[in-house]
């Protein structure tokens, strides 16, 4: 053949089809790979620590169900120290590690989900779940690959104030740590207290860490409150902040959201200072691990549980927190199942089209009913109150959607 | 006696590069890093430019402390002012100046602004030093995160949720990506580097120098304590600053808690295990606290497998490990990693005679 300009590049583009192809059909991987950042030390060490056993389980369950699509799934957890450049760090070291097998990671913080946001774009865009629940990232168009698994902030305020318009209370107050966290749905609070005639009588903010208990229980007193929700704190103030209030002898009613909710706190509370916490409500996205009774997914955890955690705490109860990441998994897990049986390639698009149209889904009991993915969230949540005698969180409304 | 090391000029024995051992250091590392930036993963780009980062603040608090010794707690302060004020700036300024001029606008206000706020602080270092010094300036910390974290400048400074922050572009260049910003941090790093080398050769340095050996001897020859501490404050926040601005440009998103007492104090291991008052200390102690607790972390991976059920023991167990490096080393080389590389060097220049 003579070689001319032409035939020059006729050539060069078939040699470059025939050597590059295989490059471009991604080879199926032999395991798929599910990073995790979790707090294991650092201030939230609590709750990581009690996260970190959900993926041992998830492990087992979801590869004794075939994995997906046949093929296992492996998760990979590292800690963060609640360092949202820690998270993003260990991201990319999975990233760079695991390669296309890892099809989805899960991060510890809001901060960590923001910061990692603008690195899921093209070949390193991945699927994301997070212990978060912050407003802003459910939102399809500015976060695309992440999703929350139940309501945000500002719905769960919605929940609370529907729940007390519903009883008639006409005053609240906002208490809320000093964080991103804490101050969330403050404004969006605001807004539905005004659509639903509530007042909102005191707007307090306290350091998320030993705040200054007397002086914030003085000017809830002053406000008058009838009502009053906490937000923004885990493990400390809220106890504390009720605590007080029940010596000064205030009358108002506290609620507290999902990070309020754990058996764990209140039990130890009460143990130590006291049956104060009586009536204290809030609201949880979730049913409690007990409440199993409609619920096949939690019987099968406390199956596993009894088998992989017998003699630890962990044998016989699951706490909100690791709850809340078995339901990030599920999600995620139903989205790239749904994917592999369609027959499309595990790509972040595909999974994320798969996940954005999850509708009325059978999670297996861990909301009342079937749920739909909106803004790549679930708004859905029941109002809990706290029994200080049986130490058990007791249904108080029925399922909330809103 | 040192072969090969004759210097028959003043010029020569004043260079900075001063015989072919450091000059292959130096040059070999550029050469490594030109390499680094075309093969090295994303993970390890991320790694480098929190070095780099990091890097260049820790410079800047040698100046102050390393050379003039005066010890400060509060420069995570600076840092988080020159993030912020590049930041602000930018997008204050979207509209009036080109984009492609931007950054060449806002870097250079962000440092002067850090080195005037760094002369406030270091106003109290007339009085004080030490120990307390390090009290006084402590207060900068809290001081300027709680401004940023108030609801009155929240439209400006994003409050606690904290801000986006934007992409550096350098006349028409966007720097959206970890690898182009690992250029530019890089170059900004080495650059920073050298004129701090050179800074202490001038008079300016020696002074620092001469304060730090004696403050009232100095006096007595004739250096001005209030100018020359407050010129070694200046400098060293704007270093501080000019960190902040690579923060700024590189993450996606500044929160206060990033800028916190965390960050100043690790800015003071950093330059204490390095080495103190010498040019290489900050990068030495910049590589042990930063890329210790990630090879740690990829060790512990590697034997487990990213297991969560190890995870859960060893992640409290790779905190302690990290300590004890620390005080391993500083009890083997309390004058720093730099003292390692220095009995290296004279080694190598004094091969084969003696290697003390």
């Amino acid at each position: 053949m003579k070689l001319n300009r032409r035939s020059f590049l006729a050539t060069t583009a078939a040699t470059t089809a025939v050597v590059g192809t295989p490059m471009i059909l991604k080879a199926q991987p032999s395991e798929y790979v599910l990073g995790a950042s979790l707090p294991l030390t650092g201030p939230f060490a609590t709750a990581g620590q009690l996260v970190a056993p959900a993926f041992q389980l998830a492990a087992k369950l979801f590869n004794d169900e075939g994995g997906i699509a046949g093929t296992p799934i492996r998760f990979v957890t590292e800690d963060s120290g609640y360092v949202p450049q820690n998270a993003l760090a260990n991201y990319q070291r999975a990233l760079a590690t695991e390669g296309n097998a890892m099809i989805g990671y899960f991060a510890d913080s809001t901060g960590a989900m923001k910061l990692i946001a603008p690195e899921l774009k093209g070949e390193n865009a991945r699927i994301m779940g997070s212990t978060s629940f912050a407003s802003e990232l459910a939102n399809p168009e500015t976060h695309p690959y992440q999703y929350m698994s139940g309501p945000s902030y500002q719905s769960q305020f919605d929940i609370l104030l529907e729940n007390i318009a519903a009883e008639g209370g006409k005053s609240v107050a906002f208490i809320y740590s000093n964080t991103e966290f804490g101050r969330d749905p403050i404004e969006h609070g605001k807004a539905t207290a005004e659509r639903l005639g509530i007042e909102v009588v005191l707007e307090e903010a306290t350091k998320p860490q030993g705040a200054d208990i007397p002086t914030h229980v003085t000017k809830l007193a002053q406000s008058g409150a009838e009502y009053c929700i906490l937000q923004g704190y885990v493990t400390g103030v809220w106890p504390q902040l009720i605590g007080g209030a029940r010596q000064f002898g205030l009358p108002t009613k506290f609620k507290g959201t999902f990070w309020g909710m754990e058996k764990i706190i209140a039990d130890r509370i009460t143990k130590e200072a006291g049956p104060f916490l009586a009536g204290y409500e809030g609201v949880m996205p979730y049913r409690y691990f007990w409440d199993r009774e409609d619920a096949p997914r939690y019987q099968q955890y406390a199956a596993l549980s009894k088998e992989m955690f017998a003699g630890t705490p962990l044998e016989n109860y699951m706490s909100t927190w690791a709850i809340q990441t078995m339901c990030g998994l599920e999600i995620a897990m139903k989205a790239f199942r749904d994917t592999a049986e369609a027959g499309l390639e595990l790509t972040a698009d595909n999974i994320a089209e798969k996940l954005t149209n999850i509708s009325d889904w059978d999670t297996g009991g861990f909301f009342g009913g079937p749920v739909t993915m909106e803004s790549n969230s679930i708004r859905t949540g029941r109002v809990y109150e706290y029994d200080t005698e049986s130490g058990l969180f007791n249904p108080k409304s029925d399922w909330l959607t809103v | 006696m040192i072969n090969g090391n004759l210097k028959a000029t003043y010029a020569a024995d004043e260079r900075v590069l001063n015989n072919s051992y450091k000059q292959a250091f130096v040059y070999g590392t550029m050469l490594a890093l030109a390499f680094f930036a075309a093969f090295a993963n994303e993970y390890m780009i991320l790694i480098a430019c929190k070095m780099g980062i990091l890097l260049i603040a820790v410079v800047g608090v040698n100046i102050l402390t390393g050379y003039t010794g005066l010890v400060s707690l509060g420069h995570g302060a600076f840092v988080a002012l020159g993030a912020y004020t590049v930041t602000m700036l930018d997008n204050g300024l979207t509209g009036i100046i080109p984009n492609q001029f931007m950054f060449f606008v806002v870097v250079p206000i962000a440092i002067a602004v850090t080195a005037l706020i760094g002369v406030l602080v270091g106003l109290p270092s007339l009085r004080v030093k030490g120990l307390y010094l390090a009290v006084a300036t402590l207060a900068a910390n809290f001081i300027v995160i709680f401004l940023i974290e108030q609801d009155a400048f929240a439209p400006w400074t994003g409050g606690v949720v904290g801000i986006d922050t934007p992409d550096a572009n350098l006349l028409g260049w966007v720097l959206d990506t970890n690898r182009e910003m690992f250029i530019l941090i890089s170059v900004v790093a080495f650059t920073s580097l050298l004129a701090a080398q050179n800074l202490i050769r001038t008079r300016v340095g020696r002074a620092f120098i001469a304060i730090r050996d004696r403050d009232y001897s100095a006096e007595i020859l004739g250096i001005s304590l209030l100018r020359y501490k407050l010129t070694s404050f200046a400098l060293s926040a704007a270093y501080c600053g000019l960190a902040g601005a690579m923060f700024a440009f590189f993450y996606s998103r500044i929160l206060p808690e990033q800028f916190e007492l965390d960050l100043s104090l690790e800015l003071v291991a950093a330059l204490i295990v390095g080495g103190m008052g010498r040019t290489m200390g900050p990068v030495f102690g910049v590589m042990v606290i930063v890329m210790m607790p990630e090879v740690i972390k990829v060790f512990a991976a590697y034997f487990t497998g990213g297991d969560a059920a190890s995870a859960r023991y060893i992640s409290p167990l790779q905190e302690i490990a990290f300590g004890l490096l620390l005080v391993f080393f500083l009890l083997k080389e309390p004058l720093g990693i730099n003292h390692i590389t220095d009995r290296i060097l004279r080694a190598a220049n004094r091969w084969p005679f003696a290697r003390g």
